[in-house]
């Protein structure tokens, strides 16, 4: 009798607790271009809240002194520009930004306002719209305060999964299904936060000067460079419409197709800006780019690269970049063409002392030592106090 | 950590477990062998602390706390500026804020918890040494040289380091804890570790370390500070018991 009792409260314990951290998932709203009202200098006020917003004030101590951190006032201006002209100038005020030199798409934010810019994006953002429709999804984060309430459904999921576990103990009940439930709800939580804050941020770009339906370039843009990859790499590649029961985000084929149709909803327009991002991350576009080819990944680079020319045509540094690449692959035949680039470069006018260097090497490594000679002159002369500089002239020397 | 990423990470780790390690059969103390420091003879640099103090949620999940965690920094930076009396030598406080070389310090501090989380899980559990350390008793732990190059910290004879982390179980813990009891579950409740160690700032040899899975003296309170602060020390090398 007394098992009975308790199986039946554990049960309508954990029926009632299931419903209730599994409703609270964020409704996707239809689409309307009004933006919600915003409070700026918010200050926290819950233990909860409190508590978060101290654990970040220690992590953006150690993010301020981060050996990845780009210290480029230059960069750290623009990408403010882009936010600010993306989400409004009464919203983007409180916002740290922080440019971590770390080749791959990505971006962060914390609730408590420090956005993490990676590098990788600068170098893939085709225009300052898509840079701002990454910076805006991260701000929706900010601003729908997603942090706290993901806590908040994590917390409640996993006092349900011990008590589940407990209770399923001591009652002698399998509860395995119900575990996994509350498991996937953490999931599911967390990607229907991604997709209202994907909606939000197309908002920001629908009010903004720029368009909102860049933002599902990228997601395209990322497929098909992952699909260059992985032909590259010889491996199959694969885009999935439904998330999986792990996956914390929706997928990118999900996210271009629902941001797609939702811009068209929104029917704005605007410039996208392509010629302003090119020239705001020229100063630091070699570094950008030695940092990607040094990825070992020729399908993705290329792609890169490629759309890049597409673009803004085959400029010196774009060809450096792509010598880099056939040379770090080095097939004898990925010699021959990097020399080929390495010229087209120099020719164009690139002014690097080291592509002297690597014409020489590639010349050099293919058979054609007396070409060589030349390249590896020109390098010691324009970099007379190299680190590399006695090595280099044991070749001249041979 | 507490971050909304654009992009999923490729790997996730997923632990959903409703116990905490096992703390028993565990050293707690090592230090290189020989090593004394007599008072009046050394001149040290107390390093920023790192505390985290929250609540324990009934799943067993970390809940900051941000008054608790001033409460504590201010409860055992007062009572670590007093510990001057205590070691017999010289502490003065680091401020890692400089903008020339905190960068750098602040790297240390983190590899001084690489090092210390190292030495605890792989010398002072004693059934997962490495092979390297099995057949010694020795205690040779480092952080390298370059310690000695930091201009800030000039004229310093040695490095103290301290960390904690407390969580109070909650009273969801607590409730579930009785009921693992009756359930035949192991369920443990507040989670108080912190560890303190010292560097040689001339080699960056680690020449004390003490470590408590289960440390006492309750860190939100001046007399439980205190406490916590005595337990840090134990076993400090040199250290004039009678204090």
């Amino acid at each position: 009798m007394r098992n009975t009792i308790a199986a039946a409260a554990t049960i309508a314990l954990l029926i009632g607790g299931a419903a209730e951290a599994g409703t609270p998932s964020p409704a996707t709203a239809p689409v309307s271009a009004t933006l919600p009202p915003y409070a700026p200098a918010y200050e926290p006020r819950s233990v909860d809240e409190r508590g978060l917003w101290m654990e970040t004030d220690e992590y953006e101590r150690r993010l301020k002194d981060s050996p990845l951190l780009v210290k480029d006032v230059e960069l750290q201006n623009y990408v403010r520009k882009v936010l600010c002209e993306t989400v409004g100038d009464n919203r983007c005020g409180s916002v740290r930004i922080y440019i971590l030199e770390v080749p791959a798409l990505n971006a962060s934010m914390t609730p408590n306002g420090a956005l993490t810019v990676w590098t990788g994006l600068l170098l893939r953002a085709q225009n300052e719209a898509q840079l701002g429709a990454v910076l805006g999804h991260e701000f929706a984060h900010f601003e729908l305060r997603h942090t706290l309430s993901a806590f908040k459904q994590r917390r409640k999921a996993t006092d349900l999964l011990a008590w589940a576990q407990v209770l399923g103990g001591l009652t002698n009940t399998d509860t395995t299904g119900l575990q996994l439930s509350l498991i996937g709800s953490m999931f599911r939580y967390s990607r229907d936060e991604e997709k209202q804050a994907d909606l939000l941020a197309l908002k920001y770009l629908a009010a903004s000067p720029y368009p909102s339906s860049e933002f599902a370039r990228i997601w395209q843009n990322m497929m098909a460079e992952e699909d260059a990859t992985a032909a590259g790499r010889k491996v199959k590649s694969k885009h999935r419409y439904t998330a999986g029961f792990f996956d914390d985000h929706p997928t990118d084929l999900d996210r271009a197709n629902y941001l797609a149709s939702a811009a068209q909803a929104m029917g704005d327009s605007g410039d996208p800006q392509v010629a302003g991002h090119y020239a705001a991350i020229g100063h630091i576009l070699p570094r950008l780019l030695a940092d990607q080819t040094k990825l070992n990944d020729f399908g993705g680079s290329d792609y890169i690269l490629n759309e890049m020319a597409a673009l803004h045509g085959w400029t010196p540094d774009l060809l450096f970049a792509r010598g880099q690449m056939y040379t770090l692959r080095g097939n004898p035949r990925d010699l021959l063409t990097a020399s080929q680039f390495y010229r087209q470069a120099l020719n164009g006018g690139l002014n690097d002392p080291v592509a002297h260097r690597e014409l020489g090497l590639t010349l050099l490594k293919s058979g054609s030592a007396g070409e060589a000679k030349p390249e590896f002159e020109k390098y010691l002369q324009l970099v007379p106090g190299a680190s590399d500089a006695r090595v280099i002239k044991t070749l001249l020397s041979e | 950590m507490t971050l909304r990423i654009f992009r999923p990470r490729p790997i996730i780790a997923l632990v959903f477990a409703l116990c905490a390690v096992s703390v028993s059969a565990q050293e707690k103390t090592g230090s290189k062998q020989g090593f004394s420091l007599r008072p009046g003879t050394a001149r040290i640099i107390l390093m920023r602390p790192n505390i985290r103090v929250g609540a324990q949620s009934t799943g067993g999940m970390f809940e900051p706390n941000a008054d608790w965690t001033a409460q504590a920094r201010e409860n055992l930076g007062a009572e670590l500026s007093k510990i001057e009396q205590r070691l017999g030598n010289v502490v003065v406080t680091y401020d890692d804020q400089s903008p020339t070389e905190g960068p750098v310090a602040r790297q240390y501090n983190s590899l001084f918890s690489s090092v210390a989380e190292s030495a605890m899980e792989y010398q002072f559990f004693k059934g997962n040494r490495l092979p390297t350390k099995k057949h010694s008793d020795g205690f040779e732990w480092g952080l390298g040289p370059g310690l000695a190059q930091l201009q800030s910290l000039q004229g310093a004879d040695y490095l103290l380091f301290v960390t904690t982390r407390d969580a109070y179980g909650s009273t969801g813990r607590k409730i579930l804890q009785v009921a693992g009891l009756l359930a035949g579950v192991a369920v443990t409740s507040g989670e108080h570790r912190g560890y303190a160690g010292l560097v040689d700032l001339r080699t960056g040899e680690l020449v004390w370390l003490n470590a408590d899975m289960q440390m006492g003296g309750d860190v939100r309170t001046p007399e439980g500070a205190a406490k916590r602060v005595s337990e840090l020390l134990k076993g400090f090398p040199g250290r004039s018991e009678s204090n």
